[in-house]
C-alpha cells in the first residue's frame, strides 16, 4: 500500500510493518497506526510516520545509542497490553524533539515507546523513574557532544 | 463528568476491581489510595499532560537539521 508523507512524498509500505498504538500517543490519541521509515542521512535516527496523516511525523532513536545505563522495568500493564511473551521481542525507542542543532535537541527518556516486534503492538509508556526526563538534552551526553 | 462528594476514609468503586480510597484531606491536598489490577496504568494527570506537550513539540516541521549534520 502507498501512504502520503510530508517529507518523502508518496511512500510504498508493507502493511505488515504497520505499528499499532491501541490508544495512540498522548496528544495524538486518534492516530493509532504508524510506520518506521529510515532517515538515510543519519542512521541513528528513524522516522515514525503516521499512516493516516502525512504531516504527523516524529523522529525517534534508540535511547541506548544516545545514553549510557538507560534501563527500566516493563510494567505488567505494558506486558499485558502488548502481549509480550519474551523480552527478546521487545524494542525500545525514544522520541526526539529537534531544535536548531542536535546538541540543543532533546530526547524523551521518561516516556519511551515500547514495541512488541512480533505483533507490532506499541505503546508510549510513562516511567515512574525520577532519573529520566521528558526533555533530556542530547548534548548532556558526551558521545554526541 | 460524574462528581461525587466523599469524606476521608470513604471509598468509590469503579467496576468490580478498582477501588479509590480518600485517605486524607488536609487543606488543599487530598491523599487518594488506588487499588487496581496491575494491568491498569495509573499516571498523574500533569505528567501525562507534559508528555502530551512534549509529543506536540516533537512533531517535525522540517528535516533541514539533518542536512547540516551531513555536511
Amino acid at each position: 500500500m502507498n501512504i502520503q508523507t510530508a517529507y518523502f512524498g508518496e511512500v510504498e509500505i508493507d502493511p505488515t510493518n504497520i505499528l499499532t498504538f491501541q490508544f495512540g500517543l498522548p496528544g495524538f490519541e486518534n492516530e493509532k497506526e504508524y510506520i518506521l521509515l529510515p532517515l538515510e542521512e543519519n542512521s541513528v535516527f528513524q522516522v515514525l510516520q503516521s499512516v493516516q496523516s502525512a504531516a504527523l511525523t516524529f523522529i525517534i532513536t534508540n535511547p541506548y545509542d544516545i545514553t549510557t545505563n538507560y534501563s527500566f522495568d516493563l510494567e505488567e500493564a505494558t506486558i499485558h497490553a502488548l502481549e509480550i511473551k519474551d523480552e527478546k521481542e521487545v524494542a525500545v525507542f525514544a522520541i526526539v524533539t529537534l531544535k536548531e542543532t542536535i546538541a540543543k535537541s532533546t530526547i524523551n527518556l521518561k516516556a519511551p515507546i515500547v514495541l512488541n516486534t512480533t505483533n507490532k503492538k506499541a505503546k508510549q509508556v510513562i516511567l515512574n523513574n525520577e532519573d529520566y526526563l521528558i526533555r533530556h538534552l542530547i548534548s548532556s551526553e558526551s558521545k554526541e557532544g | 463528568m460524574l462528581v461525587l462528594s466523599r469524606k476521608a476514609g470513604e471509598t468509590i468503586y469503579i467496576g468490580e476491581d478498582i477501588e479509590i480510597v480518600i485517605s486524607e484531606v488536609k487543606g488543599e491536598q487530598v491523599k487518594i489510595g488506588i487499588r487496581a489490577p496491575r494491568n491498569i496504568d495509573i499516571i498523574r494527570g500533569e505528567l501525562r499532560q507534559d508528555v502530551s506537550a512534549s509529543n506536540t513539540e516533537a512533531v517535525i516541521t522540517n528535516l533541514d537539521i539533518f542536512k547540516k549534520i551531513k555536511e
